[in-house]
């Protein structure tokens, strides 16, 4: 990774870096950066497994408040990019910055998120939030997410579309300026998806959080204001929904998508690639890209 | 990151890791069952005195104290890598040390509530029941109930390695099923697979004979074994008993206790 951020070196600005390039202050608050300033900036961001590359040099910036999906087909590298912005890959090239103020940078929320399910829903949150520097509430994140009522419920005894929102409001602790979701509807009923929009169309109103969110439902363009669409690990579209659409003549977004990515891609069984039957040729991106 | 934030995080690791084992069913059976089984073997066998009940002791302690530490222990990080919760731990700035070092003191004092609270109960039974002379104890007066403390604190010392290794194991492997083969197969090697290699090392010549006593101090049970028979043994029997050397035993003890913490805090912050 070329991030030129020295993790743990005050900054002339008075700020601290956090570890993945992101400036923090101490006193356990987050101002919601200048909506002009990019609180997420990639610069030619590129990872890969092996002799496989996954992300291939994007770059994007997200102001405050703004949502992003991120879209894209099975293997085209979305939760490789995300877990490289969430700090948990490093990039091999490129830069990542998140510029925050506050004690946690970025809020993650993984794929089908699960949690020791003998634990109550304030002493799984209340473990997290102990990791933050300087303590944070885990009631606010409850009240965030609606789920202040169960508070005291096992996590076993709670439903998926709960378990997702108890991932989210982890999310949450340390009011981090930049939240990055990995589906975060997926397998989710048309109203706990509308409940989950809901709750993240408020934060980025409200708290001026920038969202960064993974999704297959084209319908997402209701609560994100920039699509993002990877394919085969590159950024190939990066504005409005209404601009995608536009420029391709497409009614929705649906159609934009399979007017980039093309119809009738299936993915080849046992062999770990998907292959393009318009394009008639093979990638190997479905291979460790979703991993 | 702050000292005291770091606390902090390591309370909350551990925590969180005392909540998930007394509400665990299993754990509970488990640390019932190491009750009864330790203190059945001790009333069966009839042994009276202190030293007399350490030596009944040694041997089943010896293979039930791995397999107790394995079942407690070697799901703890793996559990959360399978979850997904060891990457959003991973997302918070706490250091991954505080982690393993949350999950370890946890872990650990469970199980030490579990195997010390039947040494306890032997104790005071031994104290209560009628003391002997035995063959072993030549004088009577040497058998002590001090003698019996030493062998609960190695015990404990034991246990306290035992854990750290199933920890490193925990951390080190990245699929259940593949995690319970391994621990089974770390359960036997420390058992009988080790002495085994030992005894193989002799046999072939690769051993001089002459290194036999650091040797056996060097595996896990080997130094448990060789410091209760030189500390607890030893002082109240006639003919010399020669099971190595203590200085090596408890630096090889320290050593497989700070080295498996190591893998295991290296293991997480590699991971992809």
């Amino acid at each position: 990774m070329t991030d030129t951020t020295q993790p743990g070196a005050a900054a002339a600005d008075g700020k601290k870096r956090m570890t993945n390039g992101a400036t923090a202050r101490s006193d356990g608050h987050r101002s919601p950066p200048d909506a002009g300033e990019p609180v997420l900036t990639l610069e030619g961001v590129e990872r890969g497994f092996g002799d496989l590359t996954v992300v291939d040099g994007v770059s994007t910036r997200l102001r405050a408040g703004q949502v992003a999906a991120l879209v894209g087909p099975n293997g085209s590298g979305k939760t490789t990019l995300l877990r490289v912005i969430a700090g948990l890959l490093p990039a091999d090239a490129g830069e990542v910055s998140v510029a925050a103020e506050g004690p946690r940078a970025v809020g993650y929320l993984p794929q089908a998120p699960r949690f020791r399910s003998r634990l109550t829903v304030t002493e799984t949150l209340s473990f997290y939030a102990d990791l933050v520097e300087g303590g944070v509430s885990v009631d606010e994140a409850l009240e965030r997410v609606g789920l202040a009522e169960l508070r005291d419920r096992r996590i076993e005894a709670l439903s998926g579309g709960m378990v997702r929102l108890v991932g989210l409001a982890q999310a949450l602790l340390g009011d981090p300026a930049l939240l990055v979701l990995d589906e975060p509807t997926s397998s989710l009923d048309p109203a706990m998806t509308e409940y989950i929009y809901d709750v993240i169309a408020d934060l980025a109103a409200d708290e001026g959080t920038a969202v960064l969110l993974s999704t297959h439902d084209l319908d997402v363009s209701r609560v994100a204001d920039r699509v993002l669409l990877l394919n085969r690990g590159r950024l190939v579209v990066d504005d409005t929904p209404e601009a995608v659409c536009a420029a391709r003549d497409a009614e929705t977004l649906t159609d934009a998508f399979l007017a980039e990515v093309g119809r009738g891609r299936t993915v080849q069984p046992g062999s770990g690639t998907v292959q393009d039957e318009e394009a008639g040729d093979d990638t190997a991106a479905a291979n460790g890209g979703d991993a | 990151m702050a000292p005291s934030v770091d606390r902090t995080a390591l309370r909350a690791v551990v925590r969180r890791e005392l909540r998930t084992l007394t509400r665990t069913r299993v754990h509970l059976l488990l640390a019932g069952g190491f009750v009864l089984a330790v203190v059945g073997l001790v009333w069966v066998s009839g042994s009276t005195g202190f030293v007399p009940t350490v030596l009944s002791l040694l041997t089943p302690l010896e293979v039930l104290l791995p397999l107790l530490t394995a079942a407690f222990v070697s799901r703890a990080v793996l559990g959360d890598r399978e979850r997904g919760e060891l990457a959003l731990v991973r997302t918070y700035p706490a250091r991954v040390r505080t982690y393993v070092a949350g999950v370890y003191l946890g872990r650990v004092t469970a199980l030490l509530g579990a195997v010390l609270v039947p040494l306890l109960v032997v104790l005071v039974m031994v104290a209560l029941g009628s003391v002997e002379s035995t063959f072993l104890v030549q004088h009577s007066g040497l058998d002590s109930p001090v003698l019996f403390v030493r062998f609960v604190v190695l015990t404990a010392l034991f246990t306290a390695v035992l854990t750290a290794i199933f920890t490193a194991l925990s951390a080190v492997v990245r699929v259940v099923r593949r995690g319970v083969a391994v621990a089974v197969a770390v359960v036997v090697l420390l058992v009988v697979g080790l002495d085994l290699l030992i005894i193989a090392g002799l046999a072939t010549d690769l051993l001089p004979e002459s290194a036999l006593p650091v040797v056996l101090t060097l595996t896990p049970n080997g130094a448990y074994r060789s410091l209760v028979l030189e500390t607890v043994v030893a002082p109240v029997v006639t003919s010399p008993v020669s099971a190595g050397a203590p200085l090596p035993a408890v630096l090889a003890l320290l050593a497989w206790g700070i080295g498996s913490l190591v893998v295991a805090t290296l293991a997480i912050t590699g991971i992809d």
